[in-house]
């Protein structure tokens, strides 16, 4: 049952947007958000919508795949669609019971659940495109100004990178102590919520131990191969950008241009 | 000028209380002497605890010496100054293969270190090509180590150290997670590195057999260094090993017990070809005329012996089958339309390489898996009926799951024990009473009772997991593995208990496991598991006579009944039917005009 959780989940496949570099992509989303909170009519939502479809013809990700992201999400969708359907302000289109719908209401709805769902779908294409590894290290040299500042980026990429290979194994791990405790009797599913916190103690107890032995292990495996933190390492894949991150980088920029300027004439 | 040399060293891990003082000292390496040459390959024995771990940090200036000095190849790790410099020298492999790989892609964990140092990028390029290359994982530079199996995931952790160019490498029982496959694969790579690079290999292990091809070898105990040769003048003094609680080769052993027996065989025999060979100098019979070849045990009688009594079964299974993910295109049969009777007071010993279902297999007895086809009876009962109560199941149907000590989480061992009884609602007294019993039955000493879990030793962890499933009183114990990771003292208490409990109390049991020395020593019949469905099934000899397809399975017989089927091929007349030492020291003996 836990095997089915997938996180950053990355589909292979040879396209434009797997080949380009984790920067452009992560820029791209930063402008795709911005954008799609910025549009505020019809037509500027259209333009998002036609460059975001545009996007994932481009990434050959089968569209199925990313509706399926959406699954997850379903009842926060339909829960914060009818919260702004039957609880705005305004000039009352139909009403029935308690609840009454506004214009407003309406408005909002739609543009709310259209929102949240094109920024699933959008940002979604970025890890689906993107190796996790690719991304951490986008944005470890994204970020790396802040390095100025003292943050130490180097070591939050590289927890990331440790986290999201480990997360696979531990996800196991709590799938094999639950079967050891529930062959012991454990129970798991039944009893109130107290009741069922108390059960979670014979399998999270475990999991933290199993989880320090690990990270004990992978830091004298990291020591052994003489890691000694982000100064002086160099890349086997150093991100360097291409003429095609350049054109990428050109068609962002037309597409904030257009976006704005017709923001400004409308 | 030697690469590794140790002059006096000692380590002690010292215990400190919250305020800082020393609350206990404990020595694990006790004046190491020992000196290492350039291209050899050299073993290091001995048993959880010994010691030999501490020495491979050390060489790798994970650890520095509190006493005495250790040379890498001419760097005294203690410098500060060198610690880059000798991790770069002599590379580590560690135990765990998961444990030790960092990065979600095979071609990019072997930069890992590379990467560390600081060298150019198309350097790294070039070397992690190189590095894969000779260990053989080249096909798998772009796949996610999570879906490598344990040994192919060691050979890459290999290849990570490979790439740092070190000249020496040490590999702290890189294959005591593995199963057979996948310790031959590494083995193999291991050699062939020595061999044809150069490298010098440092191999920490409790494997005997894997000793055997080794320039030098040194036996540690409690921290000290008290034999050191070659493998045959260490495996010469079979009696000294067994008292310091380690092993020999099969083959060897068997040579010694012949030899006691008054057979004139060389002093120390380390293969099965020396061992044939000296048999064959001596006067054994001949096979006369046409019997030649023969083989006289017969793998389907078992099978067919069981429709007799049905009455006594425990479990069925009717035609069972489970696929992983049915109707998606990761839809993997694990189980393939099984049929089984398990009789009361049976031992049986399920074997199989690494996904041949084993596992699968015997979650299923006690209903955590649940079979996608055909059904399961537990005493005559469908255990899939809707008012069958499967926690009772459960406890009836006991299950040791692979490294057991994994879900201890109590405060002390004793309430660990605890658990199973009181989830199956006995009052307080019955509790503390089968937990009493259950320690006793695993002979746990009773001074650990009270003590926490996480502070015994591996053996003793892994006693008090199995006790808190016994305590249970379940009438079937299933144990997946129970002797993964343990040294052969270890193994040889577990196996000895579990034996113990089935003989005295009668209790069905069913052992998984891929060592056939093992299954062979103690089980009554073998359920060979291949591609999830049994393959053989019969007695132990039954089964091991059909070698030559168990190795296609990428399993093996017990290394005597090799050894037996050879002198039979030689043409001498003995049966070649024995799995145990002691079986085919009789045959040959037999055999001697």
């Amino acid at each position: 049952m836990l095997r089915e959780i997938t996180l950053g989940q990355y589909y292979p496949a040879e396209s434009v947007l797997h080949s380009l570099d984790p920067r452009v992509k992560l820029f791209s989303t930063l402008v795709f958000i911005i954008t799609l909170f910025s549009a505020d009519n019809v037509i500027l939502f259209a333009i998002v919508l036609v460059t975001l479809f545009g996007i994932i013809k481009l990434s050959h990700v089968p569209f199925s795949f990313m509706v399926k992201g959406l699954r997850s999400i379903i009842v926060l969708l339909v829960i914060a669609g009818l919260f702004n359907l039957l609880l705005t302000p305004g000039r009352t289109l139909v009403s029935f019971w308690i609840f009454s719908i506004s214009d407003v209401g309406l408005k909002n709805a739609v543009l709310m659940t259209s929102r949240m769902v094109l920024l699933i779908v959008g940002t979604s294409i970025m890890t689906l495109t993107t190796t996790p590894n690719q991304l951490t290290d986008g944005l470890e040299k994204s970020l790396g100004f802040l390095k100025k500042l003292n943050v130490p980026v180097h070591e939050i990429a590289m927890m990331m990178s440790i986290a999201l290979r480990f997360i696979p194994i531990l996800i196991e791990e709590t799938d094999k102590i639950m079967k050891a405790q529930m062959a012991r009797g454990a129970d798991f599913e039944t009893g109130g919520l107290i009741k069922k916190a108390k059960n979670m103690v014979p399998l999270l107890v475990p999991l933290f131990v199993s989880a320090f032995r690990r990270a004990n292990d992978l830091s004298y495996a990291m020591e052994a191969r003489c890691y000694n933190g982000g100064e002086g390492r160099t890349k086997m894949r150093p991100l360097k950008y291409g003429s095609l991150d350049q054109r990428a980088y050109i068609c962002i920029v037309s597409y904030i241009i257009i976006f704005y300027a017709v923001k400004v004439v409308l | 000028m030697s690469i590794i040399k140790s002059k006096e060293l000692v380590h002690e891990y010292i215990r400190r209380d919250e305020e800082g003082n020393v609350e206990s000292i404990q020595v694990a390496l006790d004046h190491v002497n020992l000196n290492v040459e350039p291209g050899q390959f050299i073993s290091i024995l001995g048993h959880n605890g010994s010691g030999k771990s501490t020495f491979a940090k050390h060489i790798n200036a994970l650890l520095t010496p509190s006493e005495g000095t250790l040379w890498v190849d001419g760097m005294n790790t203690s410098d500060d100054e060198y610690t880059f410099a000798v991790r770069q020298t002599a590379g580590m492999v560690f135990q765990n293969p998961d444990n030790q790989i960092i990065a979600s892609v095979v071609d990019e964990d072997v930069a890992f270190g590379p990467e560390n140092i600081g060298v150019p990028t198309n350097e790294i390029v070039e070397r992690v090509e190189r590095a894969l290359k000779m260990v053989g994982m080249q096909k798998y530079k772009n796949h996610s180590p999570n879906k490598l199996s344990g040994g192919q995931k060691q050979r890459v952790a290999i290849a990570g150290v490979m790439a740092m160019e070190p000249k020496c490498i040490i590999l702290d029982e890189p294959t005591a997670m593995l199963d057979p496959d996948g310790r031959a694969d590494v083995l193999r790579a291991v050699h062939e590195l020595n061999r044809e690079k150069g490298i010098t290999v440092i191999l920490i292990t409790h494997y005997m057999e894997e000793v055997v091809d080794s320039d030098y070898v040194f036996v540690m105990e409690k921290g000290k260094v008290f034999a050191e040769g070659t493998p045959r003048e260490i495996f010469k003094d079979v009696e000294l090993l067994k008292e310091h609680s380690l092993d020999v080769p099969q083959v060897t052993l068997l040579a010694h017990e012949l030899r006691k027996a008054g057979l004139p065989l060389p002093e120390c025999i380390l293969t099965r070809k020396e061992l044939v060979d000296s048999l064959s100098k001596l006067n054994l019979k001949r096979i006369e005329g046409n019997q030649a070849g023969a083989s006289p045990a017969d793998a389907n009688k078992a099978a067919a012996s069981n429709d007799n009594q049905v009455n006594n079964n425990v479990l069925i299974l009717d035609h069972a089958s489970y696929k992983y993910s049915p109707g998606t295109a990761y839809e993997v049969t694990a189980l393939d339309d099984v049929s089984l009777s398990i009789k009361e007071g049976e031992f049986i010993g399920i074997i199989g390489h690494t996904g041949s279902g084993k596992s699968t297999l015997v979650q299923h007895l006690n209903g955590l898996i649940k079979a996608t086809e055909g059904s399961i009876y537990y005493r005559g009962q469908d255990i899939y009926d809707k008012d069958y109560d499967i926690k009772d199941l459960r406890t009836q149907v006991g299950m040791v799951f692979q490294y057991p000590e994994h879900q201890l989480f109590e405060t002390t061992v004793f309430k660990d024990v605890q658990f199973g009884p009181k989830n199956q609602g006995l009052d307080e007294k019955e509790q503390i009473k089968r937990a009493y019993e259950a320690l006793g039955l695993v002979k746990l000493p009773e001074e650990f009772f009270l003590a926490s879990p996480f502070e015994l030793s591996g053996g003793q962890k892994r006693r008090a997991a199995i006790a808190g499933v016994i305590a249970m009183k379940p009438a079937v114990l299933i144990l997946d593995e129970p002797t993964a990771g343990l040294d052969p003292k270890g193994r040889d208490d577990i196996l000895g208990l579990i034996s113990d409990m089935h003989q005295k109390r009668g209790d069905t049991v069913i052992l998984v496991s891929h060592s056939m020395e093992d299954v062979a020593n103690y089980v009554d019949r073998i359920i060979v598991m291949d591609a999830g469905k049994p393959a053989f099934d019969g007695t132990p000899k039954e089964v091991f006579a059909h070698y030559k397809e168990l190795e296609k399975m990428g399993l093996a017989a017990p290394q005597v009944t090799y050894v037996m089927h050879d002198l039979r091929d030689a043409g001498f007349d003995v049966d070649a039917s024995a799995t145990t030492v002691e079986e085919a020291k009789e045959e040959i003996l037999c055999c001697v005009k």
